[in-house]
This record gives structure tokens, sequence and C-alpha cells, in this order.
């Protein structure tokens, strides 16, 4: 029997009546539902979307969020201000010291002593969110690379990851829930030996990168899965409010450490790289250069990081320390109001920004001047690139939403909330 | 055999009392020229003035006696910082609140009386409502100098029936002696021996337990006086505070709701000049407990055999009724009672009156009770007022209602609320409700009432719903939800609508807040009743509320 | 720093619909009436002296127990101006509905459906105004202020006599 097909086509011709009949008119199709997720393989974080594809082409798609919905906000208005960043650590999970931050700087804008907060401590933020920064790229570019199969890379990056985790648990007691930082400063001075361990840690990282490179950006397979796939525009960026990494890789040179400096990011020299045509790729290499940006500027600051405190110096918002506090009534009342009460927050609103791993970061406060949030608003900027995806996926093929949900990096936590 | 509420024969009016002669001085406070009443203490002008000048001993319900020295202010002209809880306002008197040696001297004078305070904020029932932490977080914020041994007393002392207290924890500011001796009119405490030795203690020959020794825990700045009933049971910054008013008496008095979880702690007086002032009584406080003993929690109904859904038990019940109803419409009669809120009466009365044509309707409620010239009415219900003015004449008393169960003129009877209304032992005789072919009960409680009703509908209480109480003074006090309402119950409009409904009336209560508006577009002792705005629980550690 | 936003708005809207103006550790804001939400954003995106083309964020605020109970929050940035503002629109409880962004910025598409999911704020001629963190089922909007903490709605309904 003559069956013969052409290799090179794609078609798929089920119960071949007429096997020499290949040009006539495709058999008519309904467009088929397909639920991905919420607990699939390639939806890490949790997200669920209903696709109509037409044979391999997505018709349409209907991304449904909420999974990891953790009331953060309603939690927050029945927390002190303090206690609001266990909550904060869980947003972006893989990069949670940018998370408080973020915080922590809204909630000094709001109090208005933003210019109070030691040096130190300002450089010890920068050096632990670009450690975090360099974690979260690294997590979603090697697990995007997982998800197409190649799995070394995926391990690299891992045993990259885990020597910073390894070196943020040394600063904080913890690898995710940090809890870090704290309004006025952070919670510890970083531990003796860190800077030499970081240098060693960036050497090493450095290397890794340049295996995962070869490993990858010449791989057939990798970038015919990458090139040219799930473009996004300027326009769009703007239109949808996508930052960071997806953001740049449009050619849209927007960073808020460069936009508007924060802490002491107008001393470091660094570059913000941009992508030239949006596809999944440019989201690959932009991610690429910024963590070695973020290693340029990891070593500017440990060059720089000066001696001194490491909280602001002011009663009302520092504890005692635990000596005092069970051994005289004036510290152990200062310590329970602080504790119980709340740092009191005077009444007003702000909105205070940093670069988070997906890009603006926005915490938007409402103080009643109480020790607790009136309103405590995270602008997760995964959400905007997420919402992007229903008219991104549309056209593409179905083996294309992996790789393109991968790099935009939307985190359940952070997206959900 | 009660005769159930009866109205006061002087009832108070509704118009406040009339203002007294406004002459006023010129007082400057931090630079500010302000006009006040002449006869004004400085602290209270200071603090109407927006300056924070703090304060232990004084109480703006009781004299001052300028003992704590915090409220020192410096005053033109005189060489010393002056105590302003116990200076009156004077013309052109100029007035700063917080210059360096006031500060200064706030701090000194806490710094004194912390020398000697324990260590106690974690074991302590006041930390988090205590002013002792307030002041000296908001005006020292210093840490300690002197590690010296902290001078010892007596860690619990038992002053009473309600009261511990602690004196070591004492600050010795005589608010709670003055609120025996200024409140309840009895001369129960008092200090002793000097300095850092000096003891608050009983009287010689006297326990503190006058109707209203639980005010002293109120007043009390930090935790010396702890109520033996509150002691241990909660801390203060898990409580929420809801506004509400107390259901003890006719008196109304205006409190606090203090609850966590769903679960309430303890009833707080809420300032009222009109109606309690600052106070309240102890009685009025344990109220409380009957919110959470014993509630019916889900409809019962006898052909049911016991709890049923709503549906069950309101089709049983709008059957029951149904059948006499159509025998004869004069057999039903339906029982108001005063415990009810204004709401659940009207929609009581509109079912009854205007869509049943009921003619026979009585007033229940509690009996008559002790009183006292201070704040204790007679009248143990909460709504009387209320209950008669919904009435309109029209209700006649459990006196009759006994009557007529006798004499079978009653063949089924609509009961809203239990309270009053008696069954078994004794009463039996009196209220033979078991002669009833329908017997139909709302109620917040279990008893022998809802264990006799064909079909008892639980009752939401007055600490979680919506409404208004008409106090004796005919004024119109509203209450908030503060705790979820027990197991399936409902407020007794919502009950009475759906009811209504089964009854082939229309009657489409939504919210309290209609059945109030309908209300006061139809009564006229509800006109011009505001119902305010809503109201959230407010957490006691961030409010600050007391203390 | 972006006073001159606020300057522009002013005196481009003269009949009221700039309702308020103001500056607040730095943030500079301005509250819009209901019915010039619309026309202010768009007026905010095209003038070539505040040209905010990018969407940042859009939120609401519970302000219980005030008139009007709700804010309708957005914050807008200009990439090519590097200014930000934040727009206010009041939304009453009785009525509470405002024109939808989405025409002027797609991206306010999800955050208005968030808005709408956990405030109620509805809005009026959105293209998919549906929930988006909570489930469909969900009753009640979980961020206004009277909306219970404690209070559980469990998709899966638990034994009877379980406690909750």
């Amino acid at each position: 029997m003559d069956n013969t097909i052409a290799p090179s086509s794609r078609r798929v011709v089920i119960g071949i009546q007429e096997p020499n009949d290949l040009d006539a008119p495709e058999l008519p199709t309904d467009p088929l539902p397909l639920n991905m997720g919420p607990s699939h393989p390639a939806m890490h974080g949790t997200v669920r979307m209903v696709v109509d594809v037409e044979g391999e082409k997505i018709s349409s798609v209907d991304v449904q969020i909420g999974y990891l919905h953790r009331c953060f906000e309603k939690e927050s208005e029945f927390a002190t201000w303090t206690q609001v960043f266990p909550y904060t650590d869980r947003l972006n999970y893989i990069s949670p010291m940018l998370n408080n931050v973020g915080y922590a700087m809204a909630v000094e804008k709001l109090m208005g002593i933003t210019n109070q907060i030691p040096e130190r401590a300002q450089y010890i933020r920068v050096i632990v969110g670009e450690i975090s920064r360099i974690t979260d790229h690294m997590t979603c570019l090697g697990a995007s690379a997982m998800e197409l199969g190649a799995f070394t890379p995926f391990l690299y990056m891992l045993k990259a990851r885990e020597w910073l985790f390894e070196l943020l648990e040394e600063v904080c007691g913890a690898r995710l829930t940090v809890s870090y930082m704290r309004i006025g400063g952070c919670a510890y001075d970083l531990p003796s030996g860190f800077a030499e361990k970081l240098r060693d840690i960036i050497a090493r990282t450095r290397e890794v990168l340049v295996e995962v490179g070869k490993l990858l950006e010449r791989n057939r397979i990798f970038r015919d899965r990458l090139d040219g796939i799930g473009i996004i525009t300027q326009a769009d960026c703007l239109q949808f409010g996508i930052t960071g990494a997806v953001g740049r890789s449009t050619g849209l040179a927007y960073d808020v450490r460069k936009d508007a400096p924060y802490l002491v990011y107008d001393r470091f020299d660094f570059d913000v790289p941009v992508g030239s045509v949006g596809d999944n790729f440019d989201r690959y290499a932009v991610r690429v250069e910024e963590m070695r940006q973020s290693m340029r500027i990891l070593e500017q600051a440990l060059d720089q990081i000066p001696a001194g405190p490491h909280m602001i110096n002011d009663p009302r918002i520092v504890l005692p320390t635990k000596a005092e506090t069970y051994n005289s009534i004036e510290a152990m009342i200062a310590h329970f109001k602080i504790i119980m009460d709340g740092i009191h927050v005077p009444a007003g609103e702000c909105y205070s920004y940093t670069e988070a791993g997906n890009g603006e970061l926005g915490f938007y406060l409402v103080s009643d001047g109480t020790g607790r949030p009136w309103k405590c608003r995270v602008r997760p900027p995964c959400f905007a690139s997420t919402s992007i995806l229903p008219n991104l996926l549309k056209g593409l093929f179905l083996a294309d939403v992996v790789p393109t949900f991968g790099l935009i990096n939307m985190i359940g936590g952070e997206c959900d909330r | 055999m009660s005769t159930g509420p009866v109205l006061p024969t002087t009832a108070g009016s509704n118009a406040p009392p009339p203002p007294s002669t406004t002459e006023t001085v010129t007082v400057t406070i931090d630079g500010k020229v302000h006009q006040v009443a002449k006869g004004t203490n400085l602290l209270e002008a200071c603090n109407a003035a927006g300056a924070n000048v703090p304060f232990f001993c004084y109480h703006a319900g009781l004299s001052s006696p300028a003992v704590c020295r915090q409220c020192l202010v410096e005053v033109k002209g005189q060489p010393k910082p002056v105590p302003s809880c116990y200076t009156p306002v004077a013309d052109k008197m100029e007035v700063q609140t917080a210059t360096p040696k006031v500060l200064d001297v706030r701090r000194q004078m806490l710094e004194f009386t912390l020398v000697n305070h324990p260590i106690d904020c974690p074991i302590c029932d006041k930390a988090g409502e205590c002013m002792l932490q307030k002041h000296y977080f908001d005006w020292d914020g210093k840490l300690a100098r002197n590690d010296g041994i902290k001078v010892k007393k007596a860690k619990v002392v038992d002053l009473g029936p309600t009261i511990v207290l602690d004196q070591e924890r004492c600050i010795l500011c005589t608010r709670c002696i003055r609120v025996c001796d200024e409140v309840a009119g009895v001369h129960q405490l008092e200090m002793s021996k000097r300095g850092d030795h000096e003891l608050l203690g009983t009287a010689p020959g006297h326990k503190l337990d006058n109707p209203y020794s639980l005010n002293t825990v109120d007043v009390c700045p930090v935790g010396a006086l702890t109520s033996k009933d509150f002691r241990f049971a909660m801390r203060a910054w898990e409580l929420h505070s809801t506004p509400s008013v107390c259901t003890g008496c006719a008196t109304g008095c205006n409190t606090d709701v203090h609850h966590s979880r769903g679960r309430i702690y303890r009833l707080v007086p809420r300032v009222n000049e009109q109606v309690n002032k600052h106070w309240m009584c102890d009685e009025g406080r344990m109220t409380y407990k009957a919110v959470h003993a014993d509630r019916l929690v889900a409809p019962m109904s006898k052909s049911g055999g016991g709890a049923v859904e709503w549906d069950k038990a309101l089709d049983d019940a709008a059957r029951l009724l149904r059948t006499v109803l159509d025998g004869s419409p004069a057999r039903l009669g339906v029982v108001f009672n005063a415990q009810s809120t204004n709401e659940d009466l009207y929609a009581l009365s509109k079912l009854a009156f205007d869509h049943l044509g009921v003619t026979r309707a009585y007033l229940a409620g509690r009996d008559q009770g002790w009183s006292d010239k201070i704040l204790v009415s007679a009248d143990k219900n909460p709504n009387t007022a209320g209950a008669f003015a919904v009435g309109a004449g029209r209700l006649k008393t459990l006196l009759d209602l006994a009557n007529d169960l006798k004499s079978g003129a009653l063949g089924a009877l609509l009961v809203l609320g239990t309270d009053g209304v008696l069954v078994g032992d004794k009463a039996s005789a009196a209220m033979p409700l078991d002669r009833l072919e329908a017997l139909v009960v709302l109620s917040t409680h279990k008893n022998a009432v809802t264990s006799a009703a064909h079909v008892a509908l639980p009752l939401a209480g007055w600490a979680e719903i919506d409404g208004t109480f008409t106090n004796k003074l005919n004024m119109v006090q509203r209450v908030h939800p503060a705790v979820p309402a027990a197991g399936d119950a409902l407020p007794g409009w919502d009950a009475l609508s759906h009811l209504a409904r089964r009854l082939g009336a229309t009657m489409d209560f939504q919210t309290a807040k209609a059945v109030f508006t309908e209300a006061s577009s139809k009564l006229a002792f509800l006109k011009g009743a505001d119902w305010g705005r809503p109201v959230r629980s407010v957490q006691l550690r961030f409010a600050n509320s007391r203390g | 720093m972006s006073q001159h936003v606020l300057d522009r708005l002013k005196a481009q809207f003269t009949n009221g619909e700039i309702v308020d103006t103001g500056s607040h550790v730095g943030d500079e804001w301005a509250r819009v009436r209901r019915d010039a939400w619309v026309a202010v954003a768009t007026f905010l995106r095209d003038d070539p002296s505040t040209k905010m083309e990018m969407f940042i964020d859009l939120t609401a605020v519970d302000r219980f127990s005030t008139e009007p109970r709700f804010d309708v929050v957005l914050h807008v940035y200009s990439v090519s101006l590097k200014h930000r503002v934040r727009l206010y629109v009041g939304v009453p409880e009785e009525d509470p509905t405002v024109e939808t962004l989405c025409g002027v910025w797609a991206g306010a598409n999800w955050f208005e459906r968030e808005a709408y999911d956990l405030y109620g704020v509805r809005f009026k001629s959105h293209p998919d105004l549906r929930r988006i963190l909570m489930y469909p089922e969900f009753v009640g909007h979980p961020l206004r202020k009277d909306y219970p903490k404690e209070k559980r709605q469990p998709l899966v309904r638990r034994q009877p006599g379980t406690v909750d």
C-alpha cells in the first residue's frame, strides 16, 4: 500500500482513504478546548490556561490566575507595619529580599525617614537585593531551559543559586522566608567574612553563566523555540505597564535603578541591557546580561560599603536589646509598644517603587496614623506582564506556550498575592 | 405573677438640658488665642485646643487632686510649671504646653513613676491599654538610669467580690478612691503610708463591694486593679471594640462590647453625658454572659422532631398559625417583648396589626427589680418605651395574657422573645401554654417556653444585630453587631419577614436599616432619629481607645 | 517633581473636573470628578507636556464611613519625561461605578478586574469584568472594610458538625 506522506509535512492525517490525495482541503475541525493547569509541569506558579486550539494553533486563551491568592492585603490590614515583612517574603518568593527592601522603603517614605537610614544599611540592602536578582533570573532561566528539555543548564543554574542562597542564609538565617529588612534598616549586620565569600561566589557564578551560555545559546532546539516567538512591542509594554526584563527585552530602557535611583544605586557604574526584537530569546539574553551587571554592582558595593550602624537611631522604631527589655520597665514598655502597638506611621499615602526581579515593584500604602496599614497595596510587576499573555499567545503553537510563559516569569506568589 | 413591663410615670424628655451661661475668657494656648468657657479647667481647655497634655490622675468625670504631676504646663507669670488639671482658666492666661522645660519635667515625673514599677507587662491585664505604657512611649523613650531594687508590695490583694489589687503596679493616682466617693457615694478605698511605701487599700471596716466597683478597673490607668471576671481571660490587644447599648435595664447605658473571635469578654461604658456619663453598673457589665449561654441555635419543630432547617420550621409555623387564623382570626394572639429592638417590634406590629388583623396583643418583659438614684432603673428591659410606642395602646399585660389563656380565648400565640413568658411549676397554672393549638416562639435562648412551643425559631441577640433601643429618656440608641449570630439565629425582623411571606403578607425587609427607615416614617417616637453610619470593630491595641 | 503635571491639568480642566490636587512625601496627586475620569486620563496620556504613556497601577481604597466610600486610584508614568502622578476618583457606595480605562491603557483590564473582584467597584463598558483572584462562586468583596477577615467561604463543604 502506497501511503507515503511527505516527511516535512506538519499535517496529521488520520484514517487515510486515498493516500495520494494529499492536496485535498483539510478536514473541517472544531476548536478544541484544552486545560493547561492549574497543576501542570509547565505552569509553575499554579496558573490555569483554558486554551482553544485549532490543530496546534491557539485561537484564544483565557489565563486564570488567583490559585495562589493568600489575601496579602487583607492580612496586612490586620498586622502591624512590621508584621507585613514576612508576607512580603512570599510575594516573589525567589527574590524575597527585593520585596523586603521595596516594602521597607515604602514605609520609610511614608514616615519621612528615608534620608535617615544609615549608609551601611543602604549598602546592605543593595547587596542582598542584587544577590536576589541573580537568584531570581537564574531560577527563571534554568526552569525555562528545563521545560524545553535542557536539564543540565537547570542543574548548573540551581547549583549557583544554591551558593547564593546559602550566603543569604548566613546573613539572615533563611533561604526564602528571610524577613531581613526592618523599618529603619535591617535586622542584623552582615556576618564576618561575607565579602570574601561573595567575591568567590561571584567568580564561580560567572563561570556557570559561561557554561550555561555554551550549552544554550547556540543550541538549535533551544534557539528554534525562542527566536521570534512571543514578540512584545514597546507600545505593548507601555499600554500594559510591563517593566523589568520583559519590558527591556523590547528595547524600552526603563529600569527604576537608573530612572529614579534609590538607596545608593547612583554610586554604581552599571549598564541597563535592552533587547531589540522583544521575543523570547531577547528576554533570555536580557536576563543573562542583567545577572552580569548585578555582579558588577555587587563588587562595587563590596568595595564601597562603609562601617557603621545598620539601624536608624530612634527608640520609637528600633527595639531595645533583650538584656534591657528583661531587666528594666522602660525597655520592657518600649519593646511592648513596638511589638504590640506597632510602629506608628503618620497618616497619609505614598507610592514607592523599586526594581524587583520582574520589574517595577510598587507599594501603595495608606496609613490612618495607627500602627497598622489602612491599605497595603502591592503593584506586582508580573501581574502586568501576565495580563498580556492572552494577546501574546493567540496565534502561536501550543508548544510555544511553554517557553513564552516561562520567560514572562509569572510568579504565582507575586501575581496572586 | 408579674404584669410585665410598665412605663415609668415620669418619662424624661428628649430635650437636652438647658445650656449653662456661656461666659468666656480669652486664653492663649501654644501661641493661639482661644475663647474658653469660664471655669473650665486648663487641662480640658488645652486638649480641646488640640494640645496633647498627658495625665494620670485627672479624669473627665471626677474631681482633680493634682497628684500625678503629668499635666504640668507653663503659664506666663508663674514661677514653676502648674498642674493644668487643677488650674481653672483665667482671662488673658498665656499657656505653653510643650516647652523644653515642660517636657523635661514630664519625663522626670515618668521616671519617678517607673522607678518602682514592676516589669509586669507580659503578665499584666492592662498591657496594651495602659496609660503608663502610652505616656512613657510618647513622652519619655529613654532607657532606665537606675537598676536598684524596687520596693516590694503585695501582689494579690482581694478587695472585694469583684476586684483584685496589685499594690506594686499602683501609681497612686487615687482615681479609684474618687470613683467610689463621687460616683457610688461610698468611701471604701483609701491610701495609707507615705513616699514610695504609700499603699492603696480598703478603708478600715470596708470592702470594695459597691454596685459600681468595676468602674475602678476602667479608670485605673495601670493594671493595679483587675476585674475578677476579666482577669487573665484575654489580652487587651486581642480585643476588638464595637459600640453598643447595655440591655440590663431601661437606662440604656452606652457601652463598648469588647470581643475577640466571636466571643464577648467584657462590656465597658462608653461616654454619653446625657445617659451614663462615664460609668455603668457591675450588674450591667455581666449581661454579656447570657449572649453565650444556653442559646437556641437551630429552629425547632415538634412535628419535625427537633432541630430542623429554617424552611421547614417556617413552613410548619405558617401552617399552624394559618389553621387557627382560618378558623377564627380573633383566637390568634401575639406577644411583644420589651427586650426586642424597635426594628423587631415594628416588624411584628406590621405583621400582626396590618397584615393579620390581630386583636389580642400583649407585652412581655423582665420583672421589675432594684434601682438606685445613680444609674440602675427598676425596669429591667432596654426597650419598654419603644415597645409601648410601637404598640400604641394596643398592648395588654401579661396578666391579661394569663387570663385569656385560661379562658381559652386564645388558640394560637406568636411570641417574639420569651422573657417574662412563664411556663412550668407554679406559673403553669397562670400560663397554660400547653392548651394552645399553635405556639410559635422566636427566642434567643433555650427555655421552658421554647420546649413547650410547636415551633421555636432562634433569634440573634443584641450583640449580634443592627438595631435600636429606646431608653427611659425616650432616646433612640443604636446597637451594632459585635459577634456573629449564634448558630443559625436570625434577627427578629428577618425571621418575621420570612414568616410573613409564608402567611401571604407582603413584607420584604432586607436590612435592619430598611425596617428602621420605614418605622421612622410611621412612628412619631422615631421621627428625627438617626440610624447613623455603620461602624467597624476597632482593635484595641491600634486604637488606643482606652488609656 | 510632577507639579507641572498638576498645573497642566488644572489649566486644561477648568469646569471643576479636577476636584483637588496636592503633594505628599513627594507624590503628586489629583482628585478627578467621576464623569471626567476617562477624559482626564486620555489627556494625560496624549498631551505632549504630560505624555503619561505608561500604565502603572490601578486599585481601589475603601475609605469606610466617609463619603464617597471608595476611591479608585490610578498611577501612571511618563517614560519619556520621567514623571508620575496619582489620580483618584471617588466612587459612592450606592452606585459603585466608574468608566473603564481599558480604552486608554489596555493594561487597565486586569487591574480593573481585580478592583472589581476585591472592592466591588464596577467599571462601565469593561470588556470582561469577571472576578480574577477570587473564584466565581465567591460572595462579597473581601477587601471591603466591612468584610470580616475571619469569614470563610469554603467551596468544598466540610462534614456537618466540624468546626470551620
